[in-house]
């Protein structure tokens, strides 16, 4: 079979290198049988619409970033929750308590997810040096998604939605002051061309999913379907190191570039956890059921 | 080979029905779904209303009715036909006349907009009646407004240097300034032509010398420019001093106008209405034809007719000025059947890999890139620029591409430059870093 | 070009008029209302930028404009094509003689109608799935997806009986109106 791959961003990312990957262990042990072409940085179909593009089965796989789809269910948001999971390890036990939800839900919309890959931890991009919170008070900060403007909010800072293209000349004309996004962006829009601060907040760790269309699925025979599952498992293993190994390369270069990285004062930290909590309650009021099970499970993985 | 074969039936398919005089969008939507089908892909239903519904819902092209509204209604008050009578001092004695004042407006509206259709419809709109009127050559008024349209591109904001930006991953600020001096290259270029034929056709120039070109002339010509003048800086004063997105900028171009109008007596009720429906009519046909354009490109990147003429080029191994010179023909044939960016689109993954083997600096390459999807936007038989100022003369898209031609060459002749003095681009980037 | 208006045997003057007016008022809503979208995209717009001097946001003003612009395109068409809008090559068929002439509008005319029936079941059936599936918008404000995409059903079907419309124009023997439009139009060239 001929599957396209519609995947959202440029081949410069991990997480399309990955997708190639996955794609060419697939072709390898079908011999063939199953070759699967990628349409990077939404060359074919457009980041928005790639959920509902596979789910109609125009397309038999697809790449998304899973946040987009917080508004179909909370659950989508687990990884969106400032300060909830901070560190690769606690995403990971983050993502495990929250697989069956999300894969429940997707499998209602005739969708099976394959695999996931995270982003760098979101960290602050500012203009001025930030110690703690009074130091942002009343600037303009970007927010692209529902969470972030209340997380703007909560910040004491005025949210702007700025959509990514717009982000240099925002900063340089004075739109936004701040933005709290991963290194990796910050890197491939040269973040040293427009602001001077990164502090090292790691609020939260989104990821992409790697889904296909069931009946699509289906359609294959039980060999092809192993391998395809296979090679997810080996691409989501692939995905978890190197994106530890892409987010210190990444900083290492905002810091060659002249920016002054730094850690967080723990005047600030503490401000953003208080933050942070309150946000987690906000986020499980919306479902108290799914949202739940999900906290739950996820303060089981931690305790162990 | 199949896909020769498949790129060929589509091509004769697409002029077949555009020499037949089916509407240009309704044949790019059959041709998309002709080349599904073809690719084997049967959700031909489907993939069309996806596409259309991304399409046609797009933030970056908000600005577009816009622009066309504010240049309906900047042609019905009086400010048309003074841009002109006090640019005339100033331009009556320089060979070519008023032609220039299409290049100019078009440079400096290109600050403002960041599409090539927007800035021809918009300057188009003001000085194409007004040109007629005082007895220009209607070839040379066409191609000079059809050439510096395009300049909306090159000359920041820009669509085009957004999408290559995020594709190439390169520095969407930078880009934007070293487009600043390809753009004033291109300006001249195409002015230095507008004189030397301007010196050559005295004939087809109007023949009274009734410019006055003195210098008290000139101030008070100064005067009656204020209000265009006072209205794009404006908007332009909104971008750079952080008010507004050039998105956004849009809307103030409008209210200005409309204050504007409103100001100088020539808004009312009827006029108001006229404008609005003229820009519903180009806006409609220029959105519908972009809805068409975005299904075929789906159903190109399907059969990967684009990407495999770039693979073929790739396992060439040429040098970096022959690949120069083989990706300037690709994307000029393909232009011919693709709306640029599309074009951009469809291969900049398979392409920057060579020419980032090909050390050509990626910031370069996409001024290049922008030149040449200049150049796709006064081709026929697809061409945006073409379909704008068919809609705005009722000329014939092969005359107003004829009219054109010697613009398309002269953008390939700023190729060729910035390809001998690659620092007319990278000089200017050079001198931004922070640090 | 020459259309004669070869009048066959036509019903009552009066029903002919009855209908043609409000034919007019239906192609004239249709300008209008995509008109109005292009203000509320201008309004939007306007209340973003007044919104950030002040600081308060518009919420999900960007997809707001987008959906504005999709009705704005789609509700437009059929005023569009009936004012002759949008564009085509005329070259080849202007050298065309009378009857050739009327075949050749008849063809591309059915050619057109059966492409807008298609295109016209397509986009209802995105709406109708929208609606079932209960998809919402990515933004800040979930919107249902159907609200915003019935416009475009509704653009497309109304292009599609326009079309209807030139096509039954053209079989009675009588230009239709777009093409009045073009005449005009290239009349002004020579
Ligand atoms: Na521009
Ligand atoms: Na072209």
């Amino acid at each position: 079979a001929k599957w396209h791959m519609p995947t959202p961003y440029g081949d410069g990312n991990l997480q399309t290198q990955i997708a190639y990957s996955f794609v060419k262990e697939v072709k390898e042990n079908t011999e063939g049988a199953l070759d699967i072409t990628v349409h990077s940085g939404g060359s074919l179909v457009k980041h928005t619409e790639i959920p509902r593009s596979i789910k109609t089965g125009q397309v038999q796989i697809g790449e998304v970033f899973l946040g987009i789809l917080g508004n179909e269910s909370p659950v989508f948001k687990h990884d969106n929750i400032p300060f909830l999971a901070t560190s690769f390890d606690d995403a990971k036990k983050l993502w495990k308590a929250a697989k069956p939800e999300i894969a429940k839900h997707l499998d209602k919309n005739g969708m099976m997810l394959l695999y996931t890959v995270a982003w760098p931890a979101q960290s602050l991009y500012s203009k001025q040096a930030v110690n703690s919170l009074a130091d942002l008070e009343g600037q303009k900060m970007r927010a692209y998604s529902p969470t972030q403007s209340r997380l703007a909010d909560l910040m004491h800072t005025t949210p702007m939605t700025i959509q990514t293209p717009d982000i240099p000349q925002a900063f340089s004309t004075g739109i936004i002051q701040a933005m709290i996004t991963s290194p990796s962006t910050g890197v491939d829009s040269q973040a040293w061309d427009y602001v001077n601060y990164y502090t090292d907040v790691k609020a939260w760790i989104p990821k992409n999913v790697v889904v296909v269309n069931k009946r699509a699925f289906r359609r294959l025979d039980k060999a092809t379907q192993q391998i395809v599952l296979d090679a997810a498992k080996h691409a989501e293993a692939a995905g978890w190191t190197q994106i530890a190994a892409r987010a210190a390369k990444d900083k290492a270069t905002l810091v060659e570039q002249g920016m002054t990285v730094s850690d967080p004062s723990p005047q600030l930290l503490k401000e953003l956890q208080a933050i942070g909590q309150t946000m987690a309650e906000e986020w499980k009021a919306e479902a108290p059921k799914e949202v739940g099970s999900i906290l739950t499970r996820y303060h089981q993985e931690l305790g162990q | 080979m199949d896909m020769m074969w498949f790129s060929i039936l589509l091509a004769v398919s697409m002029l077949a029905l555009l020499s037949l005089g089916v509407w240009v969008s309704f044949t790019l939507i059959a041709i998309g779904g002709l080349g599904l089908i073809l690719s084997e892909n049967y959700q031909v239903d489907l993939l069309f209303a996806t596409s259309s519904w991304g399409a046609s819902t797009a933030w970056s092209l908000t600005a577009l009715p816009l622009f066309i509204w504010m240049g309906e209604v900047l042609f019905r008050t009086r400010l048309s036909e003074d841009l002109f009578k006090g640019l005339s001092p100033w331009l009556g004695g320089v060979p070519g006349k008023l032609l220039h004042v299409n290049i100019l407006s078009c440079g400096i509206f290109a600050a403002v907009s960041g599409s090539s259709a927007a800035t021809a419809a918009t300057i188009g709109r003001m000085t194409l009646p007004e040109l007629r009127k005082q007895g220009y050559s209607d070839r040379m008024a066409i191609g000079t407004l059809a050439g510096s349209g395009t300049l909306g591109l090159l000359i920041p904001p820009s669509i085009i240097l957004i999408v290559y930006g995020v594709a190439a991953e390169v520095s969407i600020a930078r880009l934007f300034i070293a487009g600043a001096l390809p753009g004033l290259l291109l300006v001249s270029l195409f002015m230095g032509f507008t004189m030397v034929w301007g010196h050559l056709h005295k004939d087809e120039l109007p023949k009274s010398t009734g410019h006055e070109t003195s210098w008290s002339a000139r101030i008070k010509g100064l005067r009656k420019l204020l209000p265009v003048m006072g209205l794009i800086g404006f908007v332009l004063g909104s971008i750079y001093g952080g008010i507004t997105t050039p998105t956004e900028a849009a809307a103030l171009g409008v209210t200005g106008a409309l204050v504007l109008a409103a100001l100088t007596g020539s808004l009312s009720r009827h006029s108001f209405m006229d404008s609005l429906l003229g820009a519903v009519k180009s806006s409609c046909m220029i959105g519908f034809i972009l809805v068409g354009a975005h299904f075929l490109t789906l159903a190109m990147g399907f059969l990967g007719i684009p990407k495999a003429l770039a693979v073929w080029i790739a396992g060439m191994s040429l040098s970096p000025m022959e690949l120069i010179l083989y990706l300037t023909v690709l994307f000029v044939i393909l232009g011919c059947f693709l709306d640029g960016i599309s074009v951009v689109v469809l291969t900049v993954a398979v392409i920057l890999p060579m020419v980032q083997a090909a050390n050509i600096d990626l910031l370069w390459f996409g001024i290049f890139i922008v030149l040449v999807v200049e150049m796709s936007q006064i081709t026929p038989p697809v061409g945006f620029n073409l379909f704008v100022i068919q809609s705005l003369t009722g000329k014939n898209i092969l005359y107003v591409a004829k009219a054109a031609l010697p613009f398309f060459l002269l953008i390939g002749a700023a190729i060729l430059l910035i390809s001998l003095f690659p620092e007319i681009v990278t000089y200017l980037p050079t001198t931004m870093s922070q640090n | 070009m020459s259309w004669s208006a070869s009048c066959s045997t036509q019903p009552t003057a009066k029903e002919v008029n009855h209908m043609n007016s409000l034919k007019e008022k239906c192609y004239q809503c249709s300008g209008l209302l995509s008109g109005l979208c292009i203000v509320i995209i201008t309004l939007l717009l306007l209340a973003q930028i007044i919104g950030r001097l002040f600081g308060f946001i518009v919420p999900s003003a960007e997809d707001f404009a987008g959906y504005a612009l999709a009705a704005s395109t789609f509700l437009g068409l059929a005023y569009t094509f009936r004012e002759g809008g949008h564009i085509r090559v005329t070259l080849l068929i202007q050298r065309f003689s009378s009857v050739p002439r009327k075949i050749q509008e008849g063809v591309i005319l059915t050619l057109s109608f059966a492409l807008l029936c298609y295109l016209s079941y397509a986009c209802s059936y995105m709406v109708y799935e929208s609606y079932i599936y209960d998809e919402v918008s990515y933004g800040y404000v979930p919107v249902p997806l159907w609200i915003p995409q019935m416009p475009v059903a509704i653009g497309v079907i109304a292009l599609n009986l326009a079309i209807l419309d030139a096509l039954i124009t053209v079989l009675r023997g009588k230009q239709p109106a777009y093409s009045e439009q073009e005449d005009a139009l290239s009349l002004e060239e020579i």
